[in-house]
């Protein structure tokens, strides 16, 4: 536990070196070494906790308005804090390059840095905090860091709107959280949660109420449909690290606390076990659908962060509803898959966010249909972002199939042994799983193919090179491992079975984990088995290629020899087929100006795709809270002694209502 | 070892024998006398021998993609039982591999046709993404349903149905098959959705994709299309095999429902004209209610009165 505080200090150290350090180039420099050492030392608790299974617990009397603050270690937070402390030093590590050009501009790097330290502290703390306030206050440090670090480009107009959107977003957020706490307080009279433990298992309308409640506000931070209109728009806003660090672990911190309720709850309900594979399935199906129609790839990402958190919820939604029918085995593998996903998203998420972020210091677009041929120019880059590609499509030999697998496996066979209606809606999500699957890979190779390969398609790329070291280096930790996680899956499974059977303590699991743990590790030897059939094929091909000729020369265009690079597919036709199959899925927005005249000067078309969500209920909303609102415009006037009126007013209505209901 | 042997040589050459027969009955209905059976072969041969020219735009994706292509589906061939009734990784969940791993070949089909620049090319890879997002629901639909209803979660389900379906038995297994002969002629590239011997790159499918490859990237492509095809036929071939056949027998009707089923696909290419465009979605949905009536007459047997 020393250990654990100590490397929250080193975070703290090296955000307070960020401010006192005058040289821009050492800032960051002086954090990612604190941040490292952190790590390591953040590691050492949390394997020992995995390891044994033995929580670590503290209990510090903070003050009397905070009461006991307890800090506790246990599987669940080792887990996330294995995440949060690796992801978080490799994201500083590439700001490091990714900074560059900002450095010495005068821009704040100071607050900067500071808020990136703060966030990670704040996220290290939120896992393992078990005091309803102190929890309340670190999430609100977590929610307000990452504004200051999503408004760093605080000049460009669309960088503030974004953060402030985000900012909204997170206090609704609060509110129900907020009102979750508040209800368990109020029934209890404690700010521990161990004492809302025996609250909400004895209680169980209390503890929908609580559950729905805090599902509502986590569910806003991680990005559940619909509440996930804030990911699309902060994302791009924020520097690639922080969109990394943010997609990768800080809305996680959202699924987190959705678990940590649920292990309070203890065994859900099964109206509820239902709703959230409801929403986590229209999630996965919603984010990879808009993912397909974007063209900025960081907005695209961020939509894919949705359908993500959409899989993981999958499996939690599997998992509960194992817990809710007494089916052991959809139970075990929905919630290890669904934890395992967690890992596997933070990895392949943050290297694609990383690697879209060096495509965009080179080229400085995010556009992908001004990019193409960037292959030829950032081999590396290229390679990186395509693992991240198939690896977040869930294809094996890479780490997003072994969770997706579980959780197919959970409800494959978790279908035929309970009831009709559970049967019907596992089978439509693993057939939803499977659609989700293949958009991701309509998705990615839209993205990846147009970036990077064919010629370019805007942007002049002559003088575009390869990012640095410094930016390479991270991105090829996190390839390395979605590639380890993939072979050697049995490892990591059964670390993830660990807070995995924090929820199914409650039932007789040990054959099914054992059948997990047999079963999955001979996975990894197939996949073996495979890159010896490719190596042999490839051999076979070399062989074969020796001595014969081969000839370059332009891409075949049907006897056509000039083609330009306007000729190529773009991302939009590329996506054109599968959206104009699913129209009504889709608010289309086009402007149009023909040509006209018999000299025609200009002319143009564009087309945008709207969210419908956010054109259809959200922009109502705002109007009509707009609308509202602005009969108050009068009260607001700027004239001092009206407000004193105001405020005596206020004054005496508060001395009536006391004398009235006081007594 | 000696089966094992013998499936993967079955594996590895009846593809061939398969696109040999399906061109002999064209040739057969054309009132033709076709090119023998083994043609096919002679083709892969040839090819090998060649050399090929690549296009300038083109990277590392584009040369390895034949060897990914060619490895996934002798890799998901695998875990099919084959002629003689087993598969030789015989493993729970086994289809969900399957599908991924075939989706990996798929994934990098896409990307190398995109890597050519070329908008025949990037069109053909489009409409294969597409049509793909379609397909794979259904096909999971089937198998988890059959997996529920035989209570047997590898690709064993498939045999194992007219014992655990009491009356509704031949009727699933008829939905099945036309589920599956749907995916195959999808997969497959054939007509009525693909058409493999035109030479319109406007109405292409996946021979659109492929159209910069030569030489032995080339043969590689085409044999592992082949063999995916011939994958498919092997899954619907399992389905009307019994899993209480030896092997010599399983492998008898085996290779010949790979005969008839090709000879159909001769046949329907022979008779029909390929879709257009917007007609070739009706035809995949297709597929996806015959999935749903399955699903809903596994429900049926196991909570209905069946």
């Amino acid at each position: 536990m020393g250990i654990y505080f100590f490397s929250i200090v080193i975070l703290l150290l090296g955000a307070l070196l960020s401010v006192v350090i005058k040289d821009d180039n050492k800032k960051l420099k002086s954090c990612s070494i604190c941040s490292v050492l952190s790590t390591i030392l953040t590691l050492i608790p949390a394997i020992y906790t995995i390891k044994t299974g033995m929580p670590l617990q503290i209990s510090i009397y903070a003050s009397p308005l905070l009461g006991y603050v307890d800090i506790v270690i246990d599987a669940l937070s080792a887990f996330f804090l294995i995440v949060i402390s690796i992801m978080s030093s490799l994201g500083i590590i590439y700001a490091n390059g990714y900074m560059k050009p900002y450095l010495n501009k005068g821009m704040n790097i100071s607050s900067h840095c500071f808020s990136l330290m703060l966030l990670v502290i704040s996220m290290m703390l939120v896992v393992t905090a078990q005091n309803a306030l102190f929890f309340l206050i670190v999430w609100e440090i977590m929610s307000l860091s990452s504004f200051f670090l999503v408004i760093f480009e605080g000049e460009k107009k669309e960088v503030i709107s974004a953060g402030i959107k985000y900012l909204v977003y997170m206090h609704i957020s609060m509110i129900f959280i907020l009102a979750a706490m508040i209800v368990l307080n109020a029934q209890t009279d404690s700010l521990r949660f161990m004492d809302y433990l025996a609250f909400m298992q004895n209680n169980g309308a209390h503890a929908n109420l609580i559950f729905v409640l805090a599902f509502i506000g986590f569910g806003i931070k991680a990005g559940f449909v619909p509440f996930h209109n804030w990911l699309p728009e902060a994302h791009p806003a924020a520097p690639s690290h922080v969109s990394g660090i943010m997609s990768g672990i800080m809305i996680k911190t959202g699924i987190y606390g959705i678990l940590r309720f649920l292990l309070l709850i203890g065994t859900p309900s099964k109206i509820i076990s239902y709703a959230v594979l409801g929403v986590a399935v229209i999630s996965a199906l919603y984010g990879v659908l808009y993912a397909i129609t974007q063209h900025d790839i960081k907005r695209l990402l961020a939509y894919h962060s949705i359908e993500n958190i959409g899989i993981i919820g999958i499996g939690i939604g599997a998992g509960m509803l194992g817990l809710a029918y007494d089916n052991t085995f959809l139970a075990v593998f929905g919630f290890t898959g669904g934890i395992l996903h967690i890992l596997n998203h933070s990895i392949f998420k943050e290297l694609l966010f990383f690697a879209a972020g060096s495509t965009y210091l080179k080229t400085h677009t995010r556009n992908i249909e001004l990019m193409g041929g960037l292959i030829k120019k950032m081999p590396y880059t290229a390679l990186l972002f395509i693992i991240g590609s198939v690896a977040i499509c869930g294809i094996p030999p890479f780490n997003g199939f072994i969770s997706e697998f579980l959780i197919y496996a959970g409800m494959i066979k978790g279908v035929p042994a309970s009831g009709i209606s559970l049967f019907i809606v596992l089978v439509l999500s693993i057939a939803a799983l499977a659609m989700v699957g293949t958009m991701a890979m309509l998705c990615f190779t839209k993205a990846s193919g147009v970036m990077f390969l064919g010629n370019p398609r805007g942007v002049d790329i002559d003088n575009v090179s390869e990012a640095p070291a410094t930016m390479i280096f991270p991105m090829t930790v996190l390839a390395f491992l979605t590639f380890f996680i993939g072979m050697y899956s049995q490892y990591f499974i059964s670390y993830a079975s660990i807070p995995a059977s924090m929820f199914t303590n409650g039932v007789d699991a040990v054959g099914d984990l054992i059948y997990l743990f047999d079963f999955v590790g001979n996975i990894g030897c197939y996949f073996m088995l495979f890159l010896a059939i490719a190596v042999v094929i490839l051999v076979i091909r070399y062989v074969l290629g020796i001595g014969k000729k081969t000839e370059r020369h332009s891409t075949w265009g049907c006897g056509y020899n000039r083609p330009n690079n306007h000729m190529q597919y773009t991302a939009s036709s590329y996506a054109d087929l599968f959206i104009s199959t699913l129209k009504p899925l889709f608010k289309r927005v086009s402007h149009i100006k023909k040509p006209k005249d018999l000299f025609p000067k200009e002319a143009y078309y564009e087309q945008n795709i709207e969210d419908i969500e956010e054109a259809y209920i959200v922009k109502p909303l705002i109007m009509w809270d707009e609308k509202f609102l602005t009969k108050f415009e009068r009260i607001q006037n700027g004239n001092i002694q009206q407000y004193i009126l105001f405020g005596l007013i206020f004054l005496i209505l508060s001395v009536i209502g006391m004398i009235y209901f006081g007594g | 070892m000696l089966v094992t042997c013998f499936n993967i040589l079955i594996l590895l050459l009846v593809p061939f024998l398969m696109t040999g027969i399906i061109k002999k009955t064209k040739a057969f209905w054309a009132g033709r006398k076709g090119v023998s059976i083994f043609q096919p072969l002679w083709d892969f041969l040839r090819l090998m021998k060649k050399g090929a020219v690549v296009s300038n735009t083109t990277s590392w994706i584009f040369k390895y993609t034949p060897v990914i292509g060619l490895t996934t589906v002798i890799f998901a061939a695998l875990f099919v039982p084959m002629a003689t009734g087993k598969a030789i990784i015989n493993i729970p969940f086994a289809f969900v591999i399957f599908s991924y791993v075939l989706g990996l070949g798929k994934f990098f089909s896409l990307l190398s046709a995109l890597d050519t620049g070329s908008s025949f090319e990037g069109m053909g890879a489009s409409r294969e993404a597409c049509f793909s997002t379609i397909v794979e629901p259904a096909f999971f639909i089937t198998l988890a349903s059959l997996a529920a209803l035989t209570q047997n979660y590898s690709f064993e389900s498939l045999k194992l149905i007219l014992q655990n379906a009491g009356g509704y038995g031949v009727l699933i297994i008829a939905l099945a098959v036309v589920t599956l002969f749907i995916m195959l002629l999808i997969e497959g590239c054939r007509v009525p959705v693909d058409d493999p011997t035109t030479h319109l790159e406007l109405t292409m499918i996946h021979e659109v994709m492929i159209l910069d490859n030569s030489g032995i990237d080339l043969g590689l492509i085409t044999w592992g299309a082949a063999i995916k095809m011939f994958l498919f036929e092997a899954l619907i071939a399992n389905l009307l095999i019994p899993l209480s056949w030896g092997w010599w027998e399983s492998a008898l009707a085996f290779l010949a429902i790979v005969f008839i089923l090709s000879v159909i696909i001769g046949t329907v290419e022979s008779s029909m004209a390929r879709f257009r465009m917007t007609h070739v979605y009706e035809f995949i949905f297709i597929m996806s209610i015959t999935a749903l009536l399955i699903l809903a007459l596994v429900v049926y047997r196991i909570y209905g009165g069946g």
